[in-house]
């Protein structure tokens, strides 16, 4: 029976079995496969390999074909535009943002799933920076699963408790909002010890 | 965000803008993000105190949207970088 995070000194402690810890630890992996940036090829061209090492978004894009055609709209809302109303704009910044903040994303969770697979025994015990880590990593995986799960509006959000009591056990939406739920009461018992 | 009763939507802008500094950054209410996580976020990359990110998550939940910060336009997009690294719904733009 998992027991929520709680702050030890400078160390976060929760309690999460093999089970638990394997199930935050895929989904996490799972986020992180989702969002990790395409590969730099490298063409064996010194100069092109230079060019691309640089970051310089124009070669990116027309070598990535991922920033092509309609985006998953899980993708849209882990990187949104990031202006509202003016499109040239928000495609620009996504030019120059996106392949950096995929990294650092990646980054993030990598940290995270090795925290927990770190963990020795039930026990997960996390330094700061991990338990940093962590907390924003959890926020993508939620942003993940609820998009898939067509959470859009707070009411959404609020029915969605409500569907996890009277769900059909082999639907596997149940499953979905079920780790949903899960990773929803890990994050804010983390959350609640980091600002404690 | 989500644990919270609903509220009426507005789109006022709660944070009062400087004339000098043209751009803004915002924060959008979305249903994943928690209302604590919000609050830490501000306090922890804006260095906020913990009464003003609480003042700003409740607009950004309440109205659904809250000015975070203002200044260039460069730093306003820094500043929607780093939000949307945290996995805010950030955006910037122009201060009207």
């Amino acid at each position: 029976m998992a027991k929520a995070f709680k702050r030890k000194g400078d160390r976060f402690v929760a309690r999460l079995d093999s089970l638990e810890r394997e199930v935050v630890a895929g989904l996490l992996e799972q986020t992180r496969d989702f969002l990790a940036p395409a590969p730099r090829a490298e063409t064996g061209d010194p100069f092109d390999d230079l060019v691309a090492s640089m970051e310089m978004p124009s070669f990116q894009e027309a070598t990535d074909p991922r920033l092509e055609g309609p985006r998953d709209p899980a993708l849209e809302r882990l990187l949104p535009p990031a202006h509202r109303e003016d499109e040239a704009v928000a495609a620009e910044f996504r030019r120059l943002t996106e392949q950096g903040l995929r990294e650092r994303k990646t980054a993030t969770l990598t940290t995270a799933v090795d925290a927990l697979r770190d963990a020795d025994g039930d026990k997960v015990v996390l330094s700061a920076a991990q338990a940093q880590a962590l907390v924003v990593a959890l926020t993508d995986v939620r942003l993940l699963l609820g998009e898939r799960l067509g959470l859009r509006t707070d009411d959404d959000a609020e029915e969605l408790a409500q569907r996890l009591d009277d769900a059909d056990q082999d639907d596997p939406a149940t499953l979905l909002a079920a780790y949903y739920d899960f990773m929803t009461w890990l994050q804010e018992s983390l959350t609640q010890s980091l600002m404690s | 965000m989500s644990i919270a009763p609903v509220e009426q939507q507005s789109l006022e802008l709660a944070e009062e803008t400087d004339l000098d500094q043209p751009w803004i950054t915002l924060v959008w209410n979305d249903p994943v993000n928690l209302m604590s996580y919000v609050t830490y976020v501000f306090q922890s990359y804006f260095g906020y105190s913990r009464e003003k990110s609480e003042r700003l998550m409740l607009d950004v939940h309440q109205k659904g949207r809250a000015v975070v910060s203002t200044g260039s336009r460069e730093k306003m997009e820094h500043d929607t970088e780093a939000l949307q690294a945290y996995g805010l719904w950030a955006t910037f733009q122009k201060d009207e």
